[in-house]
């Protein structure tokens, strides 16, 4: 039976930051002692959501487009300047205790674990803090660290790990308790692929098995497009998209691959398809191959004309990365 | 079977005092090292300047004290100072500073108080140590071991105080960002007003309202003079009482202060 309880909800959330102006040189040395300048920026403006018990969502946006800022505020850790933030229904920053045993927050540059201890330690204190029964503890590190291979290296000074196997204990850590809600911050950020994509199959079972509610954020969009299925998409403090990531892709455009019998340059191809909004590139990959981006509504136009045109080998549809797409947006 | 609500509030802290051993006796060689260096450069200095005093004048008697026993106060001071100290209100400041302490707000206990239960841990097995040698010295001094352990109490009360007090002069952390030099200030004056730097009785006596209006001196003056038999059973009890009033005004105080100030917290770098 899918719970369609609502476990965040998000109602025009706006936060604020007041910081000193620091002007360089002495002059800006001074002015900092005497007659300090005060800038406000604006983190976030406005932003309202919900997301359901359950959900996998990736929160994406450019670096300081409030996605970190976000998470604090849903996590407790800050204050809105305004608006409404409810998790699990607590005011987050009331930061009452049976919220705070309910929820986890992953940060890929902050760790929870302690640098000269082994993680058993740390896991160890995690227990009796989160009120765990030892005999459930017992069972969940073990099937936890064997999921994420990590079980030999327990006993191992965290500062000896590799930044996988760290973040990987960073992630047991943060789950150990089973939380209803997982805020996931940048948790693959410097691992290779394969530590990569196990924590990333990881998530997935997690969320399944347990039906935790999750969100990441990640510039990884190998995170977002093989976990997530929705996307709140954050620009400069704004919520600009919220939807399914597949639909945001299907809204822009999309790229053909042509390879042509004849060698022709770019630029004439360019002007053949003058006024269908297309960016031409050529391809690497094969001789008189080119990458044609155009509207996905122009698709069959497109063909007509290259067909009517030129002789033509080979033809395929790309559907553009998330990365590609997001990037389009941010350009917009 | 779900813990009870007490089981649990003895639990985690006691697993926090765990950690915090394991933590401090990482790097068992610096701990020992930190340890003695920290003891044993003021005692250096102290026992200079006694010698500096009570052989170049001839005198008999300073501060009200003879030369051995200015001797007798700053060997058995070093059991105490070293309880007292923890830079654990240092940590604190840095945590708000670089944003980390983040990961101790999340967890459904106090901040404070969890800090505090791991740097606890380091203390108590810097406590049991000076326990030990002041045991053997006791024995050899032929000084009463009630005593002893009395004056060690004292000094555990002063190290809660010590810390409860850091931790209120850290919040100020929250709006300056960086509050390292209040710190600084305050182990400056720690040190003059605890008895560490010289013993108290130095004060002239119509100065002596100074350091009685703190709480510092239960920190290693107190502790020395029950340790030393110059304390009647009364008059510790008297200063303990004391010490728990600080103890519980400053509880309340940081209570006031952490809960105006963590809304100025911005948890930076992440």
């Amino acid at each position: 039976m899918k719970n369609t309880k609502t476990s965040i909800e998000v109602t025009n959330l706006k936060r604020s930051f007041k910081s000193v102006k620091k002007e360089s040189g002495w002059k800006g040395t001074l002015k900092l002692l005497t007659n300090p300048e005060y800038i406000t920026h604006e983190a976030l403006k406005g932003i309202n959501f919900k997301i359901e018990t359950g959900e996998f969502v990736g929160l994406i946006g450019a670096n300081g487009a409030g996605k970190t800022t976000l998470l604090k505020i849903l996590s407790g850790l800050i204050p809105p300047t305004s608006g409404e933030a409810v998790v699990l229904g607590y005011e987050p920053f009331d930061r009452k205790l049976e919220f705070r045993k309910q929820i986890s927050l992953v940060m890929g540059q902050k760790a929870q674990l302690w640098w000269d201890l082994p993680a058993l330690e740390a896991f160890d204190l995690l227990r009796a803090i989160y009120q765990i029964p030892r005999d459930v503890y017992q069972k969940r590190v073990d099937e936890l660290t064997s999921l994420l291979d990590v079980t030999k290296l327990l006993n191992t000074q965290i500062r000896r790990l590799s930044l996988g196997e760290r973040m990987k204990m960073e992630v047991i850590g943060a789950i150990l308790h089973l939380p209803k809600i997982i805020y996931l911050d940048e948790p693959t950020i410097g691992l290779d692929v394969l530590a990569a994509h196990k924590l990333r199959n990881f998530l997935k079972e997690h969320n399944q098995k347990e039906g935790a509610t999750i969100i990441l954020t990640s510039h990884n969009m190998d995170d977002i497009s093989q976990l997530c299925k929705r996307i709140l998409l954050i620009k400069e403090g704004e919520l600009i998209y919220d939807g399914e990531a597949e639909k945001l892709g299907q809204r822009n455009e999309c790229q053909l691959k042509v390879q042509l019998r004849d060698d022709v340059s770019t630029e004439i191809l360019q002007n053949a398809l003058q006024g269908f909004d297309s960016r031409i590139e050529k391809s690497e990959e094969a001789e008189s191959t080119y990458l044609i981006t155009i509207p996905r509504a122009r698709i069959a136009d497109t063909f007509q004309l290259l067909f009517q045109k030129y002789q033509i080998s080979d033809v395929a549809i790309h559907e553009p990365s998330l990365e590609r797409i997001i990037q389009q947006i941010y350009q917009q | 079977m779900k813990t009870l609500p007490m089981q649990w509030m003895l639990e985690w802290r006691l697993a926090a005092i765990r950690n915090g051993m394991k933590d401090a006796l990482a790097y068992r060689w610096d701990f020992l090292i930190d340890f003695f260096t920290q003891a044993f450069v003021p005692v250096g200095m102290q026992l200079i300047l006694w010698h500096a005093i009570f052989s170049q004048n001839g005198t008999q008697l300073f501060a009200g004290m003879r030369h051995t026993d200015l001797l007798a106060y700053t060997w058995t001071s070093i059991l105490f100072s070293q309880v007292r100290g923890g830079n654990y209100d240092f940590t604190l400041i840095e945590m708000i500073r670089t944003g980390s302490l983040s990961q101790s707000l999340l967890k459904p206990v106090g901040p404070v108080e969890f800090i505090f239960w791991r740097g606890f841990g380091e203390k108590i097995l810097t406590a049991a140590f000076c326990l030990i040698v002041g045991i053997i010295a006791t024995y050899f001094a032929d000084r009463s071991l009630v005593n002893l352990f009395l004056a060690m109490m004292m000094a555990i009360l002063g190290n809660i105080i010590h810390y409860l007090f850091g931790a209120i002069l850290a919040a100020v952390a929250f709006h300056w960002e960086n509050a390292f030099a209040i710190l600084l200030m305050k182990n400056m004056v720690v040190s003059l007003l605890s008895g560490e730097a010289v013993p108290l009785t130095v004060f002239p006596v119509k100065y002596a309202w100074i350091w009685e209006s703190t709480p510092f001196y239960l920190y290693v003056f107190g502790p020395t003079q029950m340790a030393l038999g110059k304390w009647s059973m009364q008059t510790w009890a008297h200063h303990m009482t004391i010490g728990m009033v600080w103890c519980m005004a400053f509880a309340v105080l940081l209570q006031v202060v952490w809960k105006k100030s963590i809304r100025q917290y911005q948890g930076i770098g992440g």
